[in-house]
């Protein structure tokens, strides 16, 4: 049976040690659940060892637990093999690992790679570098001023240049939620592949990697009610053979002599040097706790409460919504009237309200919107219609502070 | 609620709300950029100089109430002073909000608030990290004039 979202709240210990904590920050990262804390102190307590390397019972186990996340996490994304889940430290070093490792030997002056102009800056930078590297450049998919992609325009943008397009999902700053399948239609017609930026999503949102017929996939466990610093690579099987890695070192190799290296294959030969192995197994036990759930149910909560949010934000008649795309997740990003983000900010935490202002590490997005900071509230499956009447009562109060 | 009062003191949500000096100025001798790429303030300074003093000193632009009400404190405790002094003014106010050391200026104290949200350091030395590093800079380059 799945777990009842209303109760949720105390699997997180957090919330215990900090009762009166209203946490709206989960698009930076999450809270971790109980059990995913126990199994990290667990691993060091009981289960330390190093994977791949040992002959004996400890690091058997640790490889065992280590490698059987792979599993769970190809489940939670469902796609068929296990082995196209890469551990990396986060979403950042898996785009950078495709930049770098697969996309850049494929650039020549002229080549273009395509992203959307609602990229976080981990799906930007990374491709802006490498089109710095080679002599390729950006082609950037508009939105309108409701946040949402101008679909129309993708068939024109992805041309015979184009050597990939990547993606987000869902946006850390609107909400939106795109149409991924479609826009990996549009690209595959001209066989280009497309990476799909899902930190907002994973874990939050029912995904299938076969549905989409994704190419790479990236996301981090951080954000997901898993530790920081672990995050996974999923690439499709044919790619394999062509990703290089970035690190060498310990680890991801089948021979080395003085003269030359011969590496594991994929995704053995990206995982040099000793891994986050409490970080893999905890994302591991951050899967079965979001299995213990019912996804969909948990995702229909944070929107229905985002939605919730929304109306009694406008209602104030003081604030601002930043787009307003017909299918978002559970962010929403807003101004108040004369009122500034990060003074907006510091009232909320007064009344231990965390939320994030900012630029929300999408400077192009915001200036392409004509706004320089916002506030934003992310919701994940322990928020409460609680959570948001003290937000909202907050905002009114802060119209009385600084309205004068 | 005591400690958000605090922070924002009266004299800040005055400055914030009827800065001084806050226009754009056509023409002067140097514009300073003080921006803060995490939040997304940013502010610029126009300066103009007269026998050795800035004789000048607005500023516009966009940030928090703290990053705008420092900048404006700024423009009015720096006009007029000549460059060394200013210099020694941005230091003695970074090193106020930093908690190394006193000041007896009433618009200073004004931002001791800010000692208990270590956070909000950068909103309000924004600017005035700014025009120490250009003070710094403008004074060696006339020292090394004037010893050539």
């Amino acid at each position: 049976m799945a777990l009842s979202i209303k109760n949720i709240k105390s699997l997180f210990p957090i919330f215990t040690h900090r009762p009166d904590l209203v946490y709206l920050d989960n698009a930076s990262t999450s809270q971790k659940p109980q059990s995913v804390i126990r199994t990290v102190n667990d691993f060091y307590e009981r289960e330390n060892a190093s994977v791949h390397r040992g002959l004996y019972e400890l690091s058997t186990e640790a490889t065992r637990k280590y490698e059987g996340v792979r599993k769970k996490v190809s489940q939670l994304l469902d796609t068929d093999n296990p082995l196209s889940i890469a551990f990396t430290k986060g979403t950042t070093e898996s785009i950078n690992l495709v930049a770098q490792g697969f996309v850049r030997k494929q650039l020549s002056p002229g080549d273009n790679i395509v992203i959307s102009s609602m990229e976080h800056h981990a799906n930007l930078i990374p491709w802006q570098q490498v089109c710095k590297q080679t002599g390729a450049f950006l082609k950037i998919i508009p939105i309108t001023a409701q946040g949402e992609l101008r679909l129309k325009e993708i068939e024109s943008i992805v041309d015979s240049r184009t050597k990939l397009v990547a993606i987000t999902h869902i946006s850390n700053v609107l909400g939106t939620i795109n149409p991924i399948s479609e826009i990996i239609a549009l690209a595959h017609k001209k066989q280009v592949p497309v990476m799909v930026d899902a930190a907002q999503s994973a874990g939050h949102h029912p995904i299938s990697v076969k549905e989409w017929d994704a190419d790479f996939v990236a996301f981090s466990a951080h954000k997901m009610f898993g530790p920081m610093g672990t995050g996974v690579l999923c690439s499709k099987p044919e790619f394999w053979p062509q990703i290089d890695p970035l690190l060498f070192g310990g680890g991801a190799i089948k021979n080395v002599t003085f003269e030359k290296t011969d590496f594991q294959d994929y995704p053995y030969k990206l995982e040099a040097g000793t891994a986050h192995v409490p970080g893999v197994i905890g994302l591991g036990a951050a899967v079965d706790f979001i299995q213990s759930l019912d996804l969909q149910e948990a995702s229909n909560h944070t929107h229905d409460l985002c939605i919730y949010f929304k109306q009694k934000l406008l209602s104030l008649g003081t604030a601002e919504l930043l787009g307003s795309p017909t299918n978002f997740g559970s962010i929403a990003s807003f101004q108040m009237e004369k009122i500034h983000p990060h003074d907006v900010a510091s009232f909320l935490a007064q009344a231990n309200i965390a939320v994030r202002a900012g630029h929300h590490c999408a400077q192009p997005l915001l200036e392409s919107m004509g706004v320089p900071a916002t506030v934003r509230v992310s919701l994940a499956i322990y928020n409460t219609r609680e959570d948001v009447d003290k937000t909202i009562e907050a905002l009114m109060s802060l119209k009385k502070f600084w309205l004068r | 609620m005591n400690e958000l009062n605090k922070l924002y003191s009266d004299v800040i949500k005055t400055h914030n709300e009827t800065p001084f000096h806050f226009e754009k100025v056509e023409g002067a001798s140097t514009i300073l950029k003080a921006n803060n790429p995490i939040c997304g303030d940013r502010f610029e300074l126009y300066i103009g100089y007269h026998d050795d003093k800035i004789s000048l000193l607005h500023f516009f632009g966009y940030g928090c109430a703290v990053s705008k009400a420092s900048t404006s404190v700024l423009a009015k405790s720096l006009e007029g002073k000549s460059l060394s002094d200013a210099l020694t003014i941005c230091k003695d106010f970074i090193a106020f909000i930093r908690g190394e050391k006193q000041v007896s200026q009433e618009d200073f104290k004004a931002f001791s608030g800010v000692h208990d949200f270590p956070e909000r350091y950068e909103c309000a030395t924004l600017a005035w990290a700014e025009m120490k590093t250009f003070l710094e800079a403008k004074l060696k380059s006339q020292n090394q004039n004037e010893v050539t």
